[in-house]
């Protein structure tokens, strides 16, 4: 008798099930992708003892005639592909053929199905893999999935069945994912009869942030939308200074399918780079538009990676999509917490990501990230008001702008610094007497280390001996600027500081110096002064938010204002 | 109190008196001028507690005594009366009533004794100065004063005071301005530091015939010529070795009409940029260029002739520290030494016809690539 033999289906089904099915939450997706790919508008999910006893998922979709019912638990039977050139570019979330025969064999599983013909509906119930009964079952079109007492015949797998609650937490991030996709689609989910989602089809991702997070969350996100000829990013960044060291959520769609990237969630970090504090992780919901040919999403069993033609390019795209959403004045809050962008948020309804990924035959999704109107940046200075010598108030169009003085010099000389530090020209002002400043040993050796930045910047310094140092030349940032201060500063910051690569390293140093150098609150600015400030900060690459993730501008509108009187 | 005045006297009074009175204070006895009236007339005085104002007009005193009165209002009130009598008189110890013609006004005031006593300065120990001097110094010299605030030192402008001569340094650190004038009364040597809102009170309240007698206290110093006073506080400290930074070799030699060159500062300085003020002077055998070049802004370039037959030399300035400084040259040519473009640069009059000498220094701008 030869060692080697073909393994029954039903152990290939085991097996393949391992891969596809490793907890509740991954048989969630499953049926939910497989609802969705049948058209449904409204799916619920009811779990019980964290979908331990019970998954059922419940869709008005398509639904299945008895013999498709029957071929669909059969491994590699699907409708949505037909041969292996459909799979470059699939559009549908499932095609491998693999879930349903892959549930089936590790459940007491029962599938109820009316098909939208009006043909009569069919239960099938499976168990452990062996079909136990086909019959006929009255049900209005659509399909209903029971998945009961998973992993029941491979103990193993059910001993690594985290918590009830990790459990449920995990389908409930799972229907998250699939709901920020799909905003057509209504879900709820209940566990043990607590609804813990429940969302109406939504008319903007807004609305369904605002659905799944809490409208807080939809209102403290700025809206991203990047185009370049072969790509589009699309979606919402929390705004950096609302962002958190924990509890990130990130959230990638490429084509309307999620998927999971930390290098691309890190690319968009980059984005923030220099508007957020360095270690806080800004939430982002990221959609990604790119030609059917350029990614493969058969790379993985829960499809949970993709795989892209041009990673760089992409990685680029997204960390400049992510600095052109920080950049318009909109991203700044509003008053109150709420965010200016949230009067534009109504209207955009979801909208046909076909193009580029949708196949002959296979009708994308609805995805979300419809368009968003443009929001009119450049706004005309009007009079400006300082207050409590921190504040500077302006009129304009849409209503008040106030801005933090220190903040927003803050950012205009840093990011004048980073284009010195990459080769700009600075000028320096020759002191008549040079400043004298003594530093400890640590200062000392921070200024010698970084005496190519500082000279970058126009400190020109000279050991006096001992711990002394001369500065010659300083930069003149502003009529106020106190050279031996700022320096002092930057020598404390620098030898406190530890710096990382290079480029870090300049950001770091600039973000310290812009902050050192720039007018602090309580200096009394005059008139031009404020102007200069003002046109300064509009002329930044990102004037809304300061190097340290904090708001330079808040925003009160006038609607806003006009409400509070009443009017 | 009673008296009367006339409308000019009184408005002449106010007006020098008004200046050193402060727009914003936490103490309001402040904003309002101390009116004493006795049988030298009517004394008006007004503070901001680091510099003080006194004069005295000629009044009919009938009855002495002493009020303060809001300063903004009542100089406002008297340049709007005829020109006529004023009279007035107090009723009780706060009101006052003020005719003039038909004119009524009733005032409500503060008790005098609110009122900040003015530093004590014994006038027995003095120098003389004419006023004409003490303007010439003060015009030519507390313009280059620094307006940044970690150097109080700065903020003042240094006055020596010696046997044969007086002189006056300000600086900023970026450029400095030194004048000096013959004195002929010796008197006793002294090195004052002056904050330079006090010296503009001095230039505005004495006129130029005035001889001014100089003393000082502790550390306030006051000035006087007839009843008018001025005393300021003096700011303490030892003034930087500013002689010790004033180049003496500087051997590239420019002579310059100062009219063109100021005009062809102010043209390129359009396109200069806004923080910085940056021009570039290149200077070869008799050709000045001028450039320029402000990223996101523009170029700028012009030339004209000068009289230098030195090595090529090019150097970076702040548009506006060269303009200050030509704008107060006292003759139609300036002469400007340079050594290098790092070093500093000095400008001074050519063919000066006075016995005062002036210098001015500035400080050169370098370009960091």
């Amino acid at each position: 008798m030869s060692k080697i033999e073909v393994l029954s289906d039903a152990v290939a089904d085991q097996i393949a099930a391992g891969e596809v099915v490793e907890r509740p939450a991954s048989v969630v997706k499953e049926l939910v992708e497989n609802a969705l790919d049948a058209g449904a508008t409204d799916i619920s999910i009811a779990l019980e003892t964290g979908g331990r006893s019970l998954i059922r998922v419940i869709d008005n979709g398509e639904g299945m005639e008895r013999e498709d019912a029957l071929l669909a638990i059969e491994r590699h039977a699907t409708s949505k592909i037909r041969n292996a050139a459909d799979l470059v570019g699939v559009a549908s979330y499932g095609f491998r053929g693999e879930a349903l025969p892959a549930i089936a064999s590790i459940s007491k599983f029962e599938l109820e199905t009316t098909p939208r013909s009006g043909s009569e509906g069919t239960r099938v119930v499976v168990s452990g893999g062996r079909v136990d009964a086909v019959e006929p079952a009255v049900r209005q079109s659509g399909t209903t999935i029971s998945v009961r007492r998973i992993f029941f015949n491979t103990p193993a797998r059910r001993k690594f069945l985290r918590s009830q609650a990790a459990e449920t937490r995990a389908c409930v991030d799972a229907i998250t994912l699939l709901a920020l996709a799909r905003l057509d689609v209504s879900f709820k989910l209940t566990s043990d009869d607590r609804v813990l989602i429940d969302v109406p089809q939504a008319g903007s991702v807004a609305e369904r942030i605002g659905g799944l997070f809490g409208r807080e969350m939809a209102e403290g996100m700025i809206p991203v939308d990047h185009q370049t000829p072969t790509l589009s990013v699309r979606g919402y960044i929390q705004r950096p200074a609302d962002a958190r060291p924990t509890g990130r959520k990130a959230f990638l769609f490429v084509n309307g399918r999620p998927f999971k990237d930390p290098f691309l969630v890190r690319a968009a970090e980059t984005g923030f780079r220099g508007a957020a504090t360095p270690g806080t992780k800004p939430s982002m919901v990221l959609s990604l538009e790119v030609p059917g040919e350029a990614v493969d999403v058969n790379v993985h069993p829960a499809k949970q990676e993709v795989r892209f033609k041009d990673r760089y390019f992409l990685e680029k795209c997204v960390e400049e999509a992510v600095r052109g959403a920080l950049s318009p004045v909109e991203s700044a809050p509003g008053w109150e917490g709420g965010g200016g962008t949230v009067a534009r948020w109504h209207g955009g309804t979801g909208f046909h990501a076909s193009g580029s990924g949708a196949q002959d035959g296979v009708e994308l999704p609805p995805s979300f990230f419809a368009p968003e109107e443009e929001g009119t940046v450049a706004p005309g200075i009007g009079e400006l008001l300082q207050v409590f010598n921190t504040f500077i108030v302006c009129e304009t169009s849409e209503g008040l702008t106030f801005i933090d003085q220190h903040s927003a010099h803050e950012r205009i000389i840093f990011e004048s610094a980073m284009r010195q530090l990459e080769g700009d020209e600075a000028v320096s002002q020759r002191l008549l007497i040079p400043i004298t400043v003594d530093l400890n040993s640590n200062e000392l050796e921070a200024v010698e280390a970084h005496s190519d930045v500082l000279a970058s910047v126009g400190f020109e310094i000279e050991p006096f001996g001992g711990r002394t140092v001369m500065v010659h030349a300083t930069p003149n940032p502003h009529p106020r600027f106190d050279a031996k201060a700022c320096f002092e500063e930057l020598a404390t910051d620098l030898a406190r500081e530890r710096f990382g690569s290079l480029p870090n390293r300049l950001h770091r140093f600039a973000a310290t110096y812009g902050c050192r150098a720039a007018v602090k609150a309580g200096q009394k600015l005059s008139a031009s002064e404020m102007r200069n400030l003002l046109v300064g900060l509009f002329a930044c690459d990102l004037p809304p938010h300061d190097v340290h993730g904090r708001p330079t501008i808040v925003r009160l509108q006038r609607e806003e204002l006009e409400r509070k009187f009443g009017r | 109190m009673k008296f009367t005045v006339t409308r000019e006297q009184l408005h002449e009074g106010l007006t020098a008196v008004a200046a050193s009175v402060p727009t914003k204070t936490t103490l309001p006895v402040l904003s309002n001028i101390l009116v004493e009236a006795s049988d030298d007339g009517l004394r008006l005085s007004g503070t901001d507690l680091d510099i003080a104002v006194s004069t005295v007009v000629a009044a009919e005193v009938d009855e002495p005594g002493s009020v303060t009165l809001p300063a903004k209002k009542l100089v406002e009130i008297v340049r709007e009366l005829p020109s006529a009598a004023i009279r007035i008189t107090t009723a009780g110890e706060q009101r006052v009533n003020l005719e003039c013609g038909r004119s009524k006004f009733r005032l409500l005031g503060v008790s005098k004794d609110e009122f900040p006593s003015f530093p004590p300065v014994d006038f027995e120990d003095h120098w003389k100065v004419t006023s004409a001097d003490l303007q010439k110094l003060i015009g030519h010299v507390s313009f280059a004063t620094s307006t940044e605030e970690s150097r109080p030192i700065l903020n003042g402008v240094l006055w020596e005071l010696r046997a044969d001569r007086m002189r006056m340094v300000a600086t900023n650190g970026h450029r400095l301005a030194k004048m000096d004038v013959p004195l002929t009364s010796a008197g006793s040597t002294a090195d004052l530091i002056v904050p330079p809102k006090a010296l503009d009170q001095v230039k505005k309240v004495f006129g130029p015939a005035d001889e001014i007698e100089i003393a000082r206290s502790e550390n306030h110093l006051g000035f006087r010529c007839g009843a008018t006073r001025v005393f300021t506080r003096l700011i303490e400290g030892p003034y930087p070795n500013y002689d010790q930074v004033i180049p003496k070799g500087n051997d590239r030699i420019a002579t310059i009409d100062r009219q063109t060159i100021m005009s062809a500062v102010r043209r390129v300085g359009v396109v200069a940029s806004d923080q910085t003020h940056r021009v570039r002077l290149s200077f070869s055998p008799g050709t000045l260029q001028f450039s320029v070049n402000t990223p996101d802004l523009g170029e700028a370039q012009d030339e004209i002739s000068i009289s230098y037959d030195g090595d090529a030399i090019e150097i970076g300035f702040n548009a506006n520290y060269l303009l200050e400084i030509l704008k107060l040259m006292p003759t139609d040519e300036v002469q400007l030494a340079m050594q290098a473009p790092e070093r500093a640069a000095t400008i001074e009059p050519v063919g000066w016809d006075d016995p005062a000498a002036y210098l001015c220094l500035v400080m050169p701008l370098r370009l960091v690539d």
